[in-house]
């Protein structure tokens, strides 16, 4: 049971911005991600990392992906906001290397209502991403698209 | 040398833009979907099945992290293939960023999707006097034939140390 009320897309702030949690990305978590989907020797091996281009133990750009999702997701869970997904991320950089040890946070930025979309079920807001570490500096930036159901439609 | 090696041991300057690869296919299950969602994900169209079957997306649907995961290991296994016999450098190069990223079909269990690769521009930027940026259409075909994922990626490629200035 939601204890507020939830937030439809024609009652969402359309530039609303939020802080996430932060979340410590372990060595341990670093490999169990990196052994399954990106087993390359910067991401599994601590004494192989220090040599490589990224100098230490630093998770796969796709599991800073996968982290930001969990505190995105977080952040619309906990303002009761009826996300419904993202079928399109028009950038995402990766700026700087996430080591085990890090403290991440994202901030997200409403930047207004997406255009063209034709589905009436939900809206569409467009959303800058930035994840950062405990010394504020920025580890990935991203411009994404975020689908909220509409009021009254049937996706529930 | 052999063809497999000669693939990974290649400078920037080697790597032809139009060049063209299938690199994998996978067969996601339920479970692997469940785990990645509850992990990273945890909307209830990707963590239950069942209560999945309420929502737009009427059953359970995989994270576009998890697609895009699974994109990253089948690359690094076919990449692994050509890697015999090359120092770490030349063959792991980081990436840099993607652009246009867009899940086009939903992706169920026992769907099985396959990827390709294609290079599609050389920047002549140089990035710490040693690395090339390379960009590549990547593109997830289902088992319908119809695409399913596609995205850009810029990734680092070490350029040819003879025609650096140092």
């Amino acid at each position: 049971m939601k204890l507020s009320t939830p937030i439809y897309f024609e009652d969402l702030d359309k530039f609303a911005t939020f802080r996430s949690d932060e979340i410590t990305i372990t060595a341990e978590e670093i490999r169990k991600y990196a052994t399954q989907f990106d087993p390359q020797p910067y991401h599994t091996d601590r004494s192989a990392a220090e040599g490589s281009i990224f100098g230490g133990l630093c998770a796969s750009g796709w599991h800073v992906c996968a982290i930001m999702m969990k505190l995105l997701s977080n952040v619309m869970a906990k303002e009761n906001i009826m996300l419904i997904g993202s079928d399109n991320v028009p950038s995402l950089k990766w700026r700087k290397p996430a080591f085990e040890g890090n403290k991440l946070h994202a901030e997200l930025e409403f930047k207004g209502a997406g255009i063209n979309n034709t589905e009436p079920d939900f809206g569409v807001i467009n959303c800058d991403v930035k994840v950062l570490n405990e010394n504020h500096q920025l580890v990935m930036e991203v411009k994404t698209t975020l689908m909220v159901e509409n009021k009254g439609s049937n996706s529930e | 040398m052999s063809k497999a090696s000669f693939l990974r041991s290649r400078w920037f300057e080697d790597i032809p833009v139009g060049e063209f690869h299938v690199f994998g296919s996978y067969t996601l299950s339920e479970q692997e979907m469940v785990d990645f969602g509850t992990a990273y994900a945890p909307q209830i169209y990707h963590t239950d099945p069942d209560a999945a079957m309420n929502t737009r997306y009427k059953g359970l649907i995989a994270s576009n992290w998890h697609l895009c995961s699974i994109w990253m290991r089948l690359m690094v296994d076919y990449m692994e293939g050509y890697a015999l016999g090359v120092e770490d450098g030349r063959r792991n190069g980081a990436g840099l960023g993607f652009q246009d990223l867009k899940v086009l079909k939903p992706v169920r269990p026992g769907h099985t999707l396959t990827f390709s690769h294609e290079i599609i521009e050389k920047s002549e930027k140089i990035v710490k006097n040693k690395w090339g940026i390379i960009k590549s259409r990547n593109e997830a075909f289902n088992h319908k034939g119809e695409l399913a994922m596609s995205f850009i990626v810029d990734i680092l490629a070490e350029r040819n140390p003879n025609n650096l200035k140092n």
